[in-house]
């Protein structure tokens, strides 16, 4: 066996038991991240709107049986969003009370015989009585709303409820047309197509139009988890520089220079665990997404169908943290610097790589700034896969930008340590 | 005990007569606006000697370690090891090297150090694990070797830290105060290891500023100031040298503060030096001296406890070179 083969292998034993012998370190390194994943798939699942998950409390007054009421109701059921309550017969005094209790966020006033005063409306209307000698008026459907409810939200559950009226009043119109119709034309009468039903301007389901990719927008799960795989990954810079510095610090590093022993032994050394632990992380993480999280009532992650661009793109990920780490640590002089330099940059390599916040909700600018993070290639890389379908070939461009910047990082570190740089 | 030293390059190939480390014209400096660490500084440690490094903190000693063994480059001068300039792969192999500081994993176990260092300097199988119980014994750490270091006393790691600086039977041992702030058993453990080195052929260069562990353990010493040797030699030369001329009287009370000044003008007395009750004198003729001395003391009511001729040490020679206590 080549010597320095066997001193790398002894330099990864020596790094793997101070790991393993290192407790807190483990916990931070695995149990975190899942938690995090978790809490936050399960906390983000709605802002992602893959579910109907912010709901409205809305509150119907309508007679037992009242069309526009049915009318209504039904319109606010088939919203997702909304959590309807309907009742006969409430005071408005008790209404208010409701609302002012936060019971209910948007109450719609159905007065009684609503549908009764509108037919007779509309049967006036069709007799082309003028207006100044109609005798029934407009109904008077209110609305009693929380002040605390976000006005863009009220608008649109004012244009649920405005839809839901126009629907009822073209239906009460047709009805009171077939009826003059069946009286005028007796026999000959046919009944007219069913209006409501078929539509004439069909506005489409809307499409998601994201920067480059068009396509489907990430759910929570698919943005959480490789989300902070990546971060969890990055986060070993910390330990990983620390532990350099402390063995500087102890004066090991030192001995280790007045031996003949390679760079990329030590360097190496500790490498290694680290990358066996960021796969582990990222195994884990995933593995609690798929099968742990529909379990707590979130989406399950799809993992698609490549699992070799999965794995490329996470050792990937794992060389380029494990690079930054070790050009930290060549550069900081003490183990609080390493930490927090690190910690910071990683942080800020996050916000801007749409870690923290996905990059579909970034304005333009912050897109294009996003492709400087490593860790964006990465949940570039994890996306093609998850939520594009993608493989080896479509995830190669974001694994050669974070090969290459390991590279830089490690070529750097090894300059350093030799004292070249 | 292990000790015993394999054949090297030093003393065959590199020619017996070549010194083992060879220090020329060395100047360090760290900033320009403050002096330099090392200033023109040249030694010579001829093979097998123990040699000593004297100097208060702040001298320079451990700088000029680290520039021995490679960690620091010299502003100016040049350093040879048994004859090489570089030091090359076979050259680290001669050197064994103990940092003032324990340089050791302390969540592995003593057993688990030695054995990475071991491997560090290329041993493997059987004689690695030949050299690691030699090494345990030597450090008499035996009963510990497999509790993890973090778990050990001061002189444990302290005797754990010199033997992974001998895992590899270097033919030159460069030790950074070995025994500063260590309990006694493990002072005198490693002074007996030490000598057991020197007498199978290792070169020892040490640091200190424990006077007598020098005057005790060293051959030869340099005494540093400033990052300059100010005196330098045999330590048995040294001391005759500063011998003869001295006298010491212990007094039996604290002296009157008009002592001194008396005693410094008696004309058959040289220098004159009074701290505490410890009155120290040079003097050509000691007894004409000695009773000029005693006479004065007498007439200022001071009696005398002890008196001792031409009693030098390392300590006073370090005063008198330096100008400086050697204790911080
Ligand atoms: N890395 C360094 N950078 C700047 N100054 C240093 C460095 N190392 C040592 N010095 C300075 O050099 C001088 C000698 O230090 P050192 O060799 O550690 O002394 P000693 O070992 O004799 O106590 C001191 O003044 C110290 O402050
Ligand atoms: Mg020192």
């Amino acid at each position: 066996m080549n010597g320095n083969l066997s001193r790398f292998l002894a330099s990864v034993l020596k790094d793997t038991r101070i790991i393993a012998r290192d407790r807190q370190a483990l916990i931070l390194f695995f149990v975190m991240p899942v938690l995090f994943v978790l809490i936050l798939s399960l906390a983000l699942r709605d802002a992602f709107g893959d579910r109907p998950g912010a709901t409205f409390p809305v509150l119907v007054i309508a007679q037992a049986g009242d069309r526009v009421g049915d009318s209504v109701e039904a319109s606010f059921r088939t919203n997702p969003h909304i959590q309807l309550t309907r009742m006969s017969r409430a005071t408005e005094a008790e209404v208010r009370a409701w609302l002012v209790q936060g019971r209910y966020k948007f109450a719609v006033l159905i007065p009684d015989d609503a549908t009764g005063q509108a037919q007779r409306r509309v049967g006036e209307i069709m007799a082309q009585v003028p207006p100044e000698l109609r005798i029934e008026r407009q109904v008077a459907v209110r609305v009693l709303v929380d002040p605390a409810l976000r006005s863009d939200y009220r608008k649109v559950l004012e244009g649920v409820l405005d839809l839901a009226l126009h629907e009822v009043e073209m239906r009460l119109a047709r009805e009171q047309l077939e009826q003059t119709l069946r009286i005028t034309q007796g026999k000959d009468y046919a009944p007219l197509p069913d209006m409501e039903q078929t539509r004439l301007l069909a506005p489409l389901p809307a499409e998601p139009v994201t920067k480059g990719a068009v396509g489907p927008t990430p759910t929570s799960v698919q943005q959480n988890a490789p989300a902070w795989t990546l971060l969890a990954m990055f986060f070993l810079t910390v330990p990983l520089s620390v532990s350099f510095i402390k063995e500087r610090d102890q004066g090991s590093l030192f001995r280790l220079q007045t031996m003949t022993v390679p760079a990329w032994v030590v360097l190496g050394g500790k490498a290694v665990p680290f990358f066996v632990i960021n796969l582990i992380q990222m195994a884990s993480i995933l593995a609690v997404s798929v099968h742990v999280l529909p379990w707590l009532g979130g989406d399950p992650l799809e993992l698609g169908d490549a699992p070799l661009a999965l794995l490329v793109t996470g050792a990937s990920a794992s060389l380029a943290a494990i690079g930054f780490g070790i050009a930290v640590a060549m550069y900081a002089r003490t183990t609080e610097q390493a930490a927090s330099f690190s910690s910071a940059t990683v942080m800020i390599m996050a916000a801007l790589g749409g870690i923290l916040v996905p990059k579909t909700v970034m304005p333009p600018l912050m897109q294009d700034l996003a492709l400087l993070s490593p860790l964006s290639w990465g949940l570039d890389a994890f996306q093609d896969v998850f939520v594009r379908g993608g493989g080896v070939r479509d995830v190669a461009p974001e694994v050669l930008g974070l090969l290459a910047f390991s590279a830089v990082c490690h070529g750097i570190a090894i300059l350093r340590y030799q004292g070249r740089l | 005990m292990g000790i015993a030293c394999a054949p090297s390059a030093l003393g065959t190939a590199a020619g017996a007569d070549l010194p083992a480390i060879e220090v020329r014209n060395i100047t360090k400096r760290f900033r320009d606006d403050v002096p330099p660490a090392l200033d023109d500084l040249s030694i010579v440690v001829p093979q097998g000697v123990i040699y000593g490094i004297l100097g208060p903190n702040g001298a320079g000693k451990t700088t000029l370690l680290s520039i021995l063994c490679g960690l620091l480059k010299p502003t100016a001068g040049t350093v040879r090891l048994a004859g090489h300039e570089t030091l090359s792969p076979e050259v680290k192999r001669m050197l064994g090297v103990v940092p003032q500081e324990p340089a050791i994993y302390p969540t592995l176990t003593g057993r688990e150090n030695l054995e990475y260092f071991g491997r560090m300097q290329g041993l493997r199988g059987s004689r690695l694990a030949e050299r690691i119980e030699a090494c345990l014994q030597i450090a008499e750490i035996g009963d510990q070797a497999d509790r993890r270091v973090e778990h050990y006393s001061g002189g444990y790691k302290r005797r754990l830290n010199l033997v992974i600086g001998l895992i590899h039977e270097p033919r030159i041992l460069i030790l950074d105060e070995p025994t500063v702030a260590i309990d006694p058993h493990s002072r005198s453990l490693i002074h007996q290891r030490l000598r057991e080195l020197h007498a199978a052929g290792v070169t020892i260069l040490l640091t200190t500023h424990y006077m007598e562990e020098a005057e005790q353990l060293c051959h030869q010493v340099a005494i540093m100031s400033r990052g300059r040797v100010a005196v330098e030699g045999d330590v048995h030369a040294l001391l005759a040298r500063h011998r003869d001329d001295s006298i010491q009287i212990s007094l039996d009370r604290d002296p009157p503060s008009n002592l001194a000044q008396a005693l410094q003008g008696l004309p058959s007395v040289g220098d004159v030096n009074l701290s505490g009750r410890c009155l120290t004198a040079t003097a050509p003729h000691p007894l004409e001296a000695t009773l000029a001395l005693l006479q004065t003391l007498g007439e200022h009511g001071v009696g005398v406890e002890s008196l001792d001729y031409g009693h030098a040490s390392l300590e006073r020679i370090f005063l008198i070179y330096t100008g400086e206590d050697a204790r911080p």
